[in-house]
């Protein structure tokens, strides 16, 4: 058959007879006789013609598409075959190797930020949460309300004591435009300036901040680190600048699964946060209230509880309300109206500005 | 007499290029990349491109011969892998920084704009693969040049870019094509890039339309959005139900504003986009052929709108078609003037490099 061929050398162009026999093809190409083997041979459809090569090398042939079916009628499909089967391979090789990596980040890493917690060194853990306070410190000022500040160390202090935590509980009011609480990792626990003047009475103050040193002694907030650190390494790495439904599809799995892990962390430092109240003899009602009017809140959306319950970061207010009622006993009151006056008061005026302490 | 067998082709022979993609054929491609992706968690994506590449290759024609794409997804896997790596020990590192102190948090910074020139470094190096996996005729490209200086360069002209306001950003442009042109070599022959050429095409003036464009409609966002955002600050612990539902329609009103203005940059900036792709293609030499390419603004107005719409209703899967229709709409747009002396032209003696792409990939920079 007729082809055109490339010596590979240069970008001249000669005209070849190819000879077909049953095991390869051969052709001269200038003074050199070349024997090339069907099983050295790739071959990539052009239209109307085919190109071959042989493996490895620079030479080229293109011959019509017609002519070489005809001249390799028998020994076609065997290549064909072994090109889909390859390609078989690699995408079930892939998707192994995918669900392997799914199964490790959204099972393996969640399943072991518990342990990994728990391992974490304490000083390592505060330092780390040192770091956080003082980047926070610059969106979160601190109130300027020394005297509320100190009823709510005290507090904390005091939370120590009915607790096991491996960490000192230091809770500070800061200035935040949302009703909120945060256990950052090491102990700390800061109160925004929307949640105190939120709160009705001292039982509710009392009822979230031992929620929030709950999770700092259960650790929870050292496993989110931990599975946030696997969900980062997988998106950044492995999906890479890759498409966009991909993307997506991790993203989603993740925020379901942190979901899921930040629902039952809320549950059990509910749990824990009243049972270190009862330890304490303090009352442990308020924490029903507050979640009550949290679902007020919740609802002005008129979204179904259902669905706030899927996908909000607030796990269903009005069910955890109903827990904690169950569980709530009443005791001593946690400060006394005097106090309560000065913790309401912590948040009034300029916020201290923020210091490299 | 084995010479004599060798097609006469004149030295001077005139250039035809032709694209010839059939786009319909990308439609079942698009299909199986998509679904591989994300059955593979994405991973598949390295021999989806490739094989998105090898057909636009193969149906690119010089003269009626196609080129041809000799990459495999295996490589760009293996510079994926090194790249991974890479990007994990930088993660490690900046998660360590953290455990330094508060402040140790500003070391990284330095780091952040080393990363610019890190951008420069893989444009370059993708560019590269990319060259030594392309050939004609049997012959390859290839590209000479330090990855490592084009980075260094490419962290020069941003922050010149910055400095000026956005007002270096064509100068910047056409520096930043010139390595990547005058570098690559076909076979064992250079192309040039004639910085005075591309300069013969004017880009301030649809550089000035999209630059005032921009800060007209800047202008504009925030006057319609300072009212609006002021109103939300005040209405944080708001539990009205009416106001609420004032509030999501004013959000939603917000949307349409930002993607009118969207439109309205896309639009500004064609007569620019077109101009500047224009001017690098003039600049582009290679033995005695020069390049111009054919097209306005409202030609590259419709490849984009089709591009967007096409991805938009995809939800990305179709890609591969968005690549090979402006595949096509490009190189069909390029005329080539002047003859070459195939003959004389020789293989090139590299073979590039072995394995592909990794950090490009990482930053989601490859065009195609």
């Amino acid at each position: 058959m007729r082809a055109k061929a490339h010596d590979g050398e240069t970008a001249a162009v000669h005209e070849v007879e190819v000879e077909v026999s049953s095991w390869a093809l051969s052709f001269r190409l200038g003074d050199e006789p070349q024997i090339w083997r069907f099983s050295e041979i790739e071959v990539e459809p052009l239209g109307d013609q085919v190109r071959l090569k042989r493996r490895g090398q620079g030479a080229r042939l293109t011959v019509a598409a017609d002519d070489w079916r005809a001249a390799t009628a028998a020994d076609a499909a065997p290549v064909a075959r072994r090109h889909r089967r390859r390609e078989r391979r690699l995408v079930v090789g892939l998707a192994a190797a995918a669900a392997a990596i799914m199964l490790f980040v959204f099972v393996g890493v969640p399943l072991a930020s518990g342990p990994l917690a728990r391992l974490t060194p304490p000083p390592l853990e505060a330092r780390l949460g040192e770091t956080y306070a003082a980047q926070l410190q610059f969106a979160f000022p601190t109130c300027a309300g020394e005297a509320g500040q100190d009823i709510l160390h005290a507090f904390g202090d005091r939370l120590e004591d009915g607790m096991d935590s491996p960490f000192n509980i230091l809770v500070e009011a800061v200035e935040a435009p949302m009703v909120n609480a945060f256990a950052l990792p090491g102990g700390r626990v800061l109160i925004t300036d929307d949640l105190i003047a939120e709160a009705d009475t001292p039982d509710e103050l009392a009822a979230v901040i031992a929620h929030e040193a709950a999770h700092v002694e259960q650790r929870h907030v050292m496993q989110a680190v931990w599975r946030s650190l696997g969900l980062g390494l997988i998106l950044d790495a492995v999906v890479g600048g890759g498409t966009g439904a991909g993307q997506q599809a991790v993203l989603l799995a993740g925020s379901v699964t942190e979901l899921r892990y930040s629902r039952e962390a809320e549950a059990e430092a509910d749990a824990r946060g009243q049972e270190i109240l009862h330890n304490l003899g303090f009352s442990s009602e308020g924490m029903a209230p507050f979640f009550r009017r949290l679902a007020g809140e919740d609802r002005r959306g008129e979204r179904a509880a259902g669905v706030m319950e899927f996908l909000s970061t607030h796990p269903d207010s009005l069910r955890r309300a109903e827990a904690s009622e169950a569980r709530a006993q009443s005791g001593a009151v946690a400060f006394t109206p005097d106090e309560w006056r000065t913790i309401k008061a912590a948040c009034e005026g300029e916020p201290r500005a923020p210091s490299a302490d | 007499m084995p010479e004599s067998m060798a097609a006469p082709e004149a030295a001077g022979t005139p250039l035809r290029l032709e694209q010839r993609a059939k786009l319909s054929s990308y439609l079942g491609l698009s299909l199986k990349n998509g679904l591989l992706n994300l059955l593979t968690l994405t991973l598949y994506r390295f021999w989806g491109k490739t094989e998105v590449r090898r057909r636009i290759w193969s149906s690119t024609y010089l003269n009626d011969e196609a080129f041809e794409y000799t990459g495999r997804g295996m490589e760009l896997f293996i510079g994926f892998l090194i790249a991974t790596g890479l990007t994990a020990v930088f993660l490690l590192f900046v998660f360590g920084v953290q455990l330094l102190g508060p402040f140790a948090a500003l070391l990284i910074l330095p780091i952040y704009v080393g990363l610019i020139a890190l951008i420069g470094f893989a444009i370059f190096a993708a560019f590269r693969y990319l060259a030594s996996r392309t050939a004609w005729r049997g012959v390859r490209f290839h590209l000479t040049g330090s990855a490592a200086s084009y980075g260094l360069k490419y962290l020069g002209l941003m922050l010149l870019a910055g400095i000026t306001l956005g007002w270096a950003w064509p100068f910047v442009e056409r520096r930043l094509a010139e390595p990547l042109w005058a570098n690559l070599r076909f076979g064992d022959r250079p192309f040039r890039f004639s910085l005075v050429a591309a300069r013969k095409e004017n880009v301030y003036g649809p550089f000035a339309l999209m630059w005032f464009g921009a800060v007209v409609g800047y202008a504009i966002l925030l006057a319609l959005a300072a009212p609006w955002l002021r109103w939300a600050a005040q209405s944080q612990s708001m539990t009205d139900p009416a106001a609420l539902a004032q509030l999501s329609h004013a959000e939603s009103r917000l949307g349409v504003l930002f993607s009118l203005l969207f439109l309205l940059f896309l639009l500004i900036s064609l007569p620019y986009r077109a101009a500047m792709m224009r001017s690098v293609a003039r600049g582009i030499q290679f033995d005695g052929a020069r390049v111009r390419l054919k097209i306005g603004a409202l030609a590259v107005g419709w490849l984009y709108l089709g591009n967007v719409l096409l991805l938009l209703f995809s939800l990305g899967f179709l890609m591969p078609l968005v690549q090979a229709r402006s595949a096509r709409f490009i190189l069909n747009r390029l005329v080539l003037e002047g003859g070459i002396d195939f003959a004389a032209i020789h293989q090139s003696p590299e073979s590039g490099p072995r394995q592909g792409e990794g950090l490009a990939d990482a930053f989601g920079l490859s065009i195609i």
